[in-house]
């Protein structure tokens, strides 16, 4: 476990481990917390793991982690790490098992006391429109060759396909497909398990949320970017299913075996890796893409569910039931991207695991129509708490490789919540709050209580503070749908 | 009962123990179906199925053995409650597993872990501790 003395506070909300402290590391660990966050951050193993992050070979400044930091395995789940090309690593463990795992802001012309009324039969019409929990397949049955084109295209796939628009490619993140994706590098088992997944939310932490904009802090941005105050909006929040999970597993045995060849020593077999610029890397980036690729048409086709529900219960009875995207992010990835280091462009791998990019103004990878105001981060927090609407800030771009938080982040094990919690008791409290809740699963339910998070508000506090990411709006839940 | 939830913030892990490499196993595997479906005893036990498994070592076969009992459950709805180890080594298992198939399961097993993984020599026998990702 890693003491506070083993560390030193650079800022108000940023601490470092310096490389002295341990003699495998080859940069700094840095975190961004506050003084209660810490507390918590300080009882699991989340900085040893961080720590080992900063092993890695080709680490570029300091491997980094946000203050929804907490353990994972591998990496801590809110990690960065940039490592530079062409022979800096790639670690399949630093993106997870759940690829291109992200959260997709859906918003309606409609507010909160327009559709009260309907809110209970579109929580019901959204469980059975979007299927969920553990093993259920979707409406679509793909055939292979349609798989090759989900796994090529992503959710261009799913636009071509009549689930979705122009604008919700425009208004997601690398327009909903990774380039350089190959199928052919992505195992039989895996393509055997996406085929009847594509439009399933899963289960565990997943969820698709009806929130209500609660409060604007940037007017201005929020107005850009389609935001009002007493607005409804609906959260997806899922990624490449058993297709990903697989690919994950896939590499991270592979490169098990290939791991001695490059005389790579690891504090942990979780972070085994491939120079990027290796037959394994390349070929481990390719299959990663590939189903990177497929949760951004799992994420389309799900908003698709969502459109048809409002329209199966809204249609007639509102002024507008139409919906529109806000932005569509991953936060479970590596990207090959270009930061500025010392004065020098670099070319890096980004790994960001339970992190969210944040790119800056000016971003060229931006849409043109967010491209003067940053990159909008969505940043789910537990159910029932709340969540918020960021915007990347040219800090992130300095500080972070264009990083932000990516939730509230865990505080409380599953095993303690199970037992602390009971699912149907909370299921009331939330009613009782004016929260529906459709879940599959109550011990699960349990597992996901808003007490077994750290309180989303501080995570968000700490980066808005510490200036990776500038607050636009916060939403509050009216209705949550789990597997 | 040869396996023990432990805490772990973002997932679940299970200490594991055994005499031996066969009963180690068995313990690992039954650990994973109490986390799939609390309630092991409702599961029928009407269909078998081989398991045959290579690997380059113990810890990545035991990775491997779970993976493969997970996928059953997440792909056929299958989980197991018997489990024969016909033969294992450091890098072999020849194992039948028998089970049925349920209508639920509670918990969906995303991935085994090799999450500072190693199978250790103790008083006890042989432990370890695994953390799933779910």
């Amino acid at each position: 476990m890693v003491a506070k003395h083993d560390f030193k506070q650079l800022d108000e909300h940023l601490f470092e481990v310096p490389a002295a402290f341990r003699s495998d590391m080859r940069v700094p660990a840095r975190f961004y917390s506050d003084a209660e966050l810490l507390k918590g951050i300080i009882t699991d193993n989340s900085l040893q793991q961080l720590i080992n992050t900063a092993t890695l070979p080709g680490v570029v400044k300091y491997a980094l982690a946000m203050p929804d930091i907490h353990q994972g395995y591998g990496f801590p789940i809110g990690g960065v790490v940039a490592t530079e090309l062409p022979d800096g690593v790639i670690s399949p463990g630093g993106v997870g098992y759940d690829i291109n795992c992200g959260v997709r802001l859906l918003a309606t012309h409609l507010d909160h006391e327009e559709i009260r009324p309907f809110v209970d039969d579109l929580a019901t019409v959204l469980y059975t429109n979007c299927p969920s929990g553990v093993g259920k397949g979707g409406s679509i049955k793909l055939k292979a060759r349609e798989l090759d084109q989900v796994l090529s295209k992503g959710a261009r796939w799913a636009v071509k396909n009549g689930f979705g628009t122009e604008v919700d490619l425009e208004r997601t993140e690398e327009s909903g497909c990774l380039d350089g994706a190959n199928p052919e590098k992505v195992s039989s088992r895996a393509r055997d398990r996406g085929l009847k997944q594509v439009g399933t939310l899963g289960a565990g932490n997943h969820f698709i949320e009806l929130d209500t904009v609660e409060t604007v802090l940037d007017p201005e941005v929020a107005r850009r970017i389609g935001l009002f105050e007493g607005q409804i909006a609906v959260q997806i929040h899922c990624g490449s299913r058993g297709l990903g999970h697989q690919v994950c597993g896939d590499y991270v045995r592979r490169f098990q075996k290939s791991i001695s060849r490059y005389g790579l020593k690891l504090p942990d077999r979780e972070l085994v890796c491939a120079p990027l610029s290796s037959p394994q890397g390349q070929d481990y980036l390719a299959a990663m893409k590939a189903a990177a690729n497929y949760a951004f048409a799992n994420r389309q086709v799900l908003a698709f569910h969502i459109r048809r529900s409002f329209e199966q219960v809204l249609a007639g009875k509102v002024s507008n039931h139409h919906i529109f995207q806000i932005y569509d992010i991953a936060h479970n990835m590596a990207k090959v991207e270009t930061h500025r280091i010392d004065g020098k462009d670099m070319q890096l791998c980004v790994h960001r695991k339970g992190a969210t990019r944040a790119f800056g103004p000016g971003s060229a990878e931006l849409p043109t129509a967010y491209r003067d105001i940053g990159q909008p981060v969505l940043v789910p927090g537990s159910m029932g708490t709340a969540s918020w609407v960021l915007v990347g800030t040219p800090e992130s771009m300095a500080q972070t490789f264009g990083s932000t938080c990516h939730g509230a982040g865990r505080t409380m094990s599953r095993k303690k919540a199970r037992k602390n919690i009971r699912g149907i008791t909370l299921r009331e409290d939330l009613e009782n709050r004016g929260i529906q809740i459709r879940a599959g699963s109550m011990p699960g339910l349990a597992e996901e209580a808003p007490a077994a998070y750290k309180d989303v508000d501080r995570v968000v506090n700490v980066v808005h503070s510490a200036g990776i990411a500038k607050k636009v709006a916060r939403l509050k839940p009216i209705a949550v749908i789990k597997g | 009962m040869g396996f023990e939830e432990v805490d772990h913030t973002a997932d679940h892990a299970l200490n594991i123990v055994g005499k031996d490499l066969k009963e180690l196993f068995i313990s690992a595997a039954e650990g994973m179906t109490y986390l799939m479906i609390a309630h092991t005893a409702n599961i029928s036990e009407d269909i078998a199925r081989t398991v045959t498994l290579e690997a380059i070592d113990t810890e990545i076969l035991l990775v491997e053995w779970l993976s493969e009992l997970a996928y059953l459950a997440e792909d056929e709805m299958l989980v197991f409650k018997n489990f024969r180890i016909h033969q294992i080594s450091s890098n072999h298992l020849d194992a039948e597993v028998i089970g049925g198939t349920v209508a639920a399961l509670e918990k969906l097993i995303k991935a085994v872990t090799y999450h500072n993984l190693k199978i250790m020599k103790t008083q006890r026998g042989l432990e370890a501790t695994i953390v799933f990702d779910v």
